[in-house]
């Protein structure tokens, strides 16, 4: 039961960072429909200024100048390349994201050599006891900030302009420009937000147990896919379950692992894609997704 | 287009297709090898007084940190063998290829500079070194992986240096079993990567728990899995009395750091690959002074030897932002190998191919200055079985410090690897 | 451009491509055979993902069914692991039918998702791919991988015995070569075939407005799940093509990375045509050869380990920035530049011009296919 409890807590925990992914995501795919598969690189470069920035700076200003350059980083992918495509085809979209992480992860990982840097964070390798079960504070501090993100995140999304802009060209593009929504700015701030939600995962990413930011952190990303998919690409909500659904599943699947031989050793990764393909065979547009209306 | 022109194209086409081939570069005219230099014999990859010598290595792959510090120092010994006059009246020249641990690449560099080298003073990537082994069986040329997998054994052309990770883990749980109060009847945890590595390392943990009495906990990772948090709560449960780590450097320094944060107090030993002296800058860096050991095939970079010395200051100079570490001692020694066999071809007056294999299977007491000798003699053996246990140490150059010198474990002496069918 | 000046062109293009084992050596010979490889496999793709409009990221995984497929079939059983002992040309045609196979049985899956969904469902092939390689050791051999059985055809082995044609020694890369060519020049003409008839206009019409498609006539999801079978048979003839050049398969090959290439391939040569299909495979299998090769020749490209860009990263750099360019200054891809020099062609329904921008303007999400 201890371990139980001590894996169902880790997977909340990580499962919460991975939710801050997926909500990137989800918020890019409502402003445009597109899929970003260039998270990953926002992620390592939100990760790799804070990390270079710390040891000038402290800790906290090097974390904000690195939401800050994740978020610029974002914005100026949309302005720089999705906003000049002029076609219609939103997979070519997607691949041309893939074609933007290339670029970003070969620099980013060519000035990180082989190295291995520490964030410098305040929560060391501090660990929570209570009775059997421990804790590491940087879980704690992973948790609470995605929760306070969220809820910030979501309190934004339905009563601000900002947030009813959003929906509103989510919702109808062609109506909420009549109605005077500027779509531009609405899908600049969508890929600055995901770049600034990338770079605090990209910290808890990094913090103890892990020992730093190097070149596979932005692998992390991957296990976001799941999270928003399963969760259904256009709702926030989903998002959020989604990244529970995949931490706890991959930390069980770890956890358990000797008992899942027959399955052969190792699932940890592949887990979250089998629970998404499940959900996905019986819920085409994921648990919390809207379900395709046509209308032709 | 009509059938007519179809055909008459086709026709032209074969025609020119003849003349042209009559004319190729590629025909053959007559036997090249065997040449004579000064009496002597010379053949493929060398090129009037160069010995070419081929590296294929990881600089932009998983294995970057590794393929740097061996590269550079296999350059170091050229640089420095060159400087002394060379090998034979030969000048010793490297051409570096860097795969980024793409098969594709691997295969293709290897394509590229065999017929241009005498062999491959490195080759990182087993499951590459697998994929064109029969293609090195004919070509002959001589190749010495950067990799420590038992199935790279048998081979008399690929000849790995030091103890194979097999050997390495027994020696490894001798260590614990003696000196840290692991005993017959206890859990050994094994954590370990998927893929040739973890899984050589593994039959060397199998073996031992049988042969000392102890039950083996198998966690199988991912080099993309960084977070040791469910491993660690996984072994705990099991109680384990000692873990293995066959992993990398932020694996095994996750996996120190969770234990100690957790109160999990055991005993940590990693393979060779399984360390790297950044990581003492890390947050777990106390954690791995105290509680971390690593079994390595030779003395670290920081031993007091001679040669060590010698190295860590050529080394500096010539890198002065590199960190030191076993990458380098690995790098130099194998260079240093491939040097003594050809010194000794020389002297058999055959620097052909052949010449050079022959010369290192006549190589029985080989040391680089790193404590450990190897015997060269049996390709279905390592060149050594013996391990030597170090213990991260921030104050230590390159950051290891020995706790235990050179020794084979009892039970390494009587292993052999298995040599499963698929090997070969 | 008159028939008789296109049939010579092409007629001196073959004439090339027959004489270059004579002349080349392994090197580039393998290279070229991965590049013809990859040609088949964009090919594939292309058909799937742009003239369907399907993305798929699960395109690795269908190369390794063919590659691993053929080992099992061909393979004698004498390594130790897993081989039924079949004649290899069997084996081969096996292999493909059973990537095919598999992407049948993908399809239930593959029919009900759209677009993003589509792609990453197929990301999770990829992850089941990797662990069943890694894991089934009695099929696949665990890490090592295993060994590929040379092909052998009409009493003509494709290994490394040497053949003499004309003087020049004949080994497995010469031979394969013709092999190559003859697979990737059937491979082209069947998609072509494929995308010109009335298979192609039904999924064009899929692609531009799946609901209108239906509502015109289209059997969608046959069309759907026929094409999803196909592309997977095509990655599984490049994988056993693969498989006999590399002559043995590791499953490190056959990740997330190798998919992506392929999707960068077909955006680079041009989406929904053959030939962009095939200089874009040409393009991205060869650019990290040649920046490696001629390392020591290129200005800003330094060899590994000194600092600066290396020309892994150099090919890197490359090939991400054409994606990008590509779409942005060159919808339609390279084969657009011969067309635009050739101007508009009335016998090329399979223009890519037509596949990148549909013609009817459709801002996102307005016809509500996604609401």
């Amino acid at each position: 039961m201890t371990t139980f409890t001590e894996l169902l807590l880790n997977g909340l925990s990580m499962g919460s960072v991975y939710a801050l992914i997926a909500l990137g995501f989800v918020v890019i795919f409502r402003a445009t429909e597109v899929v970003n598969f260039a998270h990953a690189s926002l992620l390592l470069a939100g990760g790799y200024i804070t990390a270079s920035l710390h040891d000038d700076l402290g800790f906290w200003p090097a974390l904000l100048v690195g939401i800050a350059g994740a978020a610029v980083v974002g914005a100026a992918v949309e302005f720089l390349v999705m906003r000049r495509y002029r076609g219609t085809d939103h997979s070519v979209l997607a691949i041309v994201t893939i074609g933007v992480d290339i670029l970003l992860t070969t620099e980013l990982t060519r000035r990180l050599g082989t190295d291995v840097l520490p964030l410098g964070d305040p929560w060391g390798d501090d660990v929570l006891t209570v009775g059997p079960i421990s804790l590491a504070h940087t879980r704690i501090a992973a948790f609470a900030a995605a929760a306070l993100l969220i809820t910030v995140f979501l309190l934004a999304f339905r009563y601000t302009s900002w947030g009813v802009a959003m929906r509103a060209a989510a919702e109808s593009p062609e109506t909420a420009a009549l109605m005077g929504v500027r779509l531009g700015r609405v899908s600049l701030g969508a890929w600055a937000v995901a770049g600034a939600l990338a770079a605090v995962a990209a910290l808890f990413l990094t913090v103890f147990p892990t020992p730093g930011l190097e070149r596979a952190t932005s692998l992390a990303a991957l296990k976001a896919f799941p999270a928003a998919i399963l969760g259904g690409l256009d709702s926030t909500t989903g998002a959020l379950v989604g990244g529970l659904v995949v931490g706890v599943t991959e930390s069980l699947a770890t956890g358990y692992q000797s008992e899942l031989t027959f399955l052969g050793r190792g699932l940890g990764d592949l887990a979250p894609y089998l629970v998404m393909t499940v959900i996905l065979l019986i819920r085409p547009a994921g648990l919390f997704g809207t379900k395709e209306l046509a209308r032709v | 287009m009509n059938a007519l022109t179809r055909a008459t194209a086709a026709t032209t086409a074969l025609a020119a297709l003849l003349a042209l081939s009559a004319c190729s570069s590629k025909a053959k005219d007559g036997d090249d090898d065997g040449r004579t230099a000064g009496g002597v014999k010379t053949g493929e990859g060398i090129s009037g007084k160069t010995i070419n010598l081929g590296v294929l290595t990881d600089m932009t792959g998983v294995y970057a940190t590794l393929g740097k510090s061996v590269t550079q120092a296999q350059q170091l010994y050229v640089d420095k063998t060159n400087k002394d006059g060379g090998i034979c009246g030969h000048k010793l020249k490297l051409t570096v290829r860097d795969h980024g641990y793409d098969p594709q690449k691997a295969v293709a560099a290897y394509t590229e500079l065999e017929p241009k080298v005498l062999g491959f003073a490195q080759f990182i990537g087993s499951p590459f070194v697998a994929a064109v082994k029969q293609r090195i069986d004919a070509d002959k040329a001589l190749v010495l992986p950067q990799a420590w997998s038992a199935n790279l054994l048998g081979s008399p052309y690929v000849r790995v240096i030091g103890s194979t990770y097999d050997l390495e883990t027994i020696n490894a749980i001798d260590f614990l079993m003696k000196e840290k109060g692991l005993k017959k009847g206890d859990k050994l945890g094994h954590v370990y990567f998927e893929g040739d590595y973890g899984e050589s390392a593994l039959k060397g943990s199998e073996y031992m728990a049988e042969e000392a009495g102890l039950t083996v906990v198998e966690q199988k990772i991912k080099p993309t899995d960084n977070d040791m948090t469910a491993q660690v709560s996984a072994l705990k449960k099991a109680g384990v009395k000692a873990v293995v780590i066959s992993a990398g450097p932020r694996q095994a320094a996750s996996l120190v750091g969770v234990a100690a944060a957790g109160r999990f107090d055991v005993p940590v030993i990693g393979n060779n690959s399984a360390f790297a002296p950044q990581l003492l800058a890390t947050q777990s860096g106390p954690a791995l002074q105290k509680n971390y050991y690593v079994a390595s095939p030779t003395l670290p970079i920081g031993a007091e030897t001679a040669a060590a010395e010698k190295l860590v200051a050529d080394y500096k100079k010539a890198h002065p932002k590199d960190s030191l570490d076993n990458g380098v001692v690995a790098g130099w020694t194998a260079a240093s190998v491939f040097g003594e066999a050809l010194k000794k071809a020389c002297e058999d007056k055959d620097l052909t191919r052949d010449g050079v294999d022959k010369a290192l299977l006549t190589l029985d007491g080989f040391d680089s200055g790193f404590g450990v000798t190897q015997d060269f003699t049996d390709p279905k053996a390592p060149s050594s079985k013996e391990s030597v246990i170090l213990q991260p140490d921030k104050k230590a150059t390159g950051g290891m410090k020995v706790v235990r010198e050179p020794q084979a474990a009892k039970a390494a002496q009587g292993y052999s690897a298995d040599q499963s069918p698929s090997g070969d | 451009m008159s028939d008789i000046r296109r049939t010579c062109v092409r007629a001196a293009a073959a004439v090339v491509l027959l004489a270059l084992p004579f002349y080349l050596d392994r090197f580039w010979l393998q290279a070229g055979l991965f590049a013809m490889a990859a040609a088949i496999g964009a090919i594939g793709i292309n058909l799937l993902t742009g003239a369907t409009g399907q993305l798929s990221m699960g395109h690795a995984f269908f190369l390794a069914i063919g590659a691993y497929g053929y080992c099992v079939l061909a393979g004698d059983g004498g390594d130790g692991l897993t081989g039924l002992g079949l004649p290899t040309w069997l084996a081969a045609a096996l292999a493909v039918a059973l990537a095919g196979l598999a992407g049948g049985l993908f399809s239930p899956i593959a029919g009900r998702l759209r677009g993003a969904y589509l792609g990453i469902a197929t990301l999770a092939l990829i992850f089941i791919g990797q662990h069943v390689l890694f894991n089934a050791h009695d099929l696949t051999g665990g890490s090592n991988g295993r060994d590929v059985p040379p092909l052998n055809l009409f009493g003509l082995t494709f290994d490394e015995s040497e053949t003499v044609v004309a003087a020049v020694p004949f080994g497995s890369a010469e031979k394969l070569w013709y092999a190559g060519l003859v697979l990737l020049l059937a491979c082209g003409l069947f998609a072509r075939g494929v995308l010109r008839g009335r298979p192609g206009r039904a999924m064009n019409a899929i692609r531009d407005h799946r609901v209108a498609a239906g509502v015109i006539g289209v059997p969608v999801a046959r069309y759907r799940a026929g094409v999803f079978v196909l592309s997977s048979m095509y990655a599984g003839l490049a994988g056993v093509l693969l498989a006999l050049v590399f002559q043995r398969t590791v499953p490190d090959y056959f990740g997330m990375t190798l998919s992506l290439e392929y999707l960068a391939m077909i955006v680079i040569g041009g989406l929904g045509s053959v030939s962009g299909a095939v200089a874009g495979a040409a393009l991205v299998s060869l650019l990290p050869q040649l920046l490696t090769r001629y390392s020591d020749a290129l200005p800003l490209v330094s060899a590994p380990g000194t600092g600066g860009i290396s020309p892994g990263e150099a090919s890197r750099y490359l090939y991400g920035a054409a994606v990008v360019a590509v779409v942005l200054f060159l919808p339609g891809g390279l084969v657009r530049l011969t067309a635009r020099r050739r101007g508009p062609t009335p016998d090329t329904p399979d223009d890519p011009a037509t596949s990148v921008t549909p013609r009817t303007p459709r801002t996102p999400g307005t016809p509500g296919e996604t609401a």
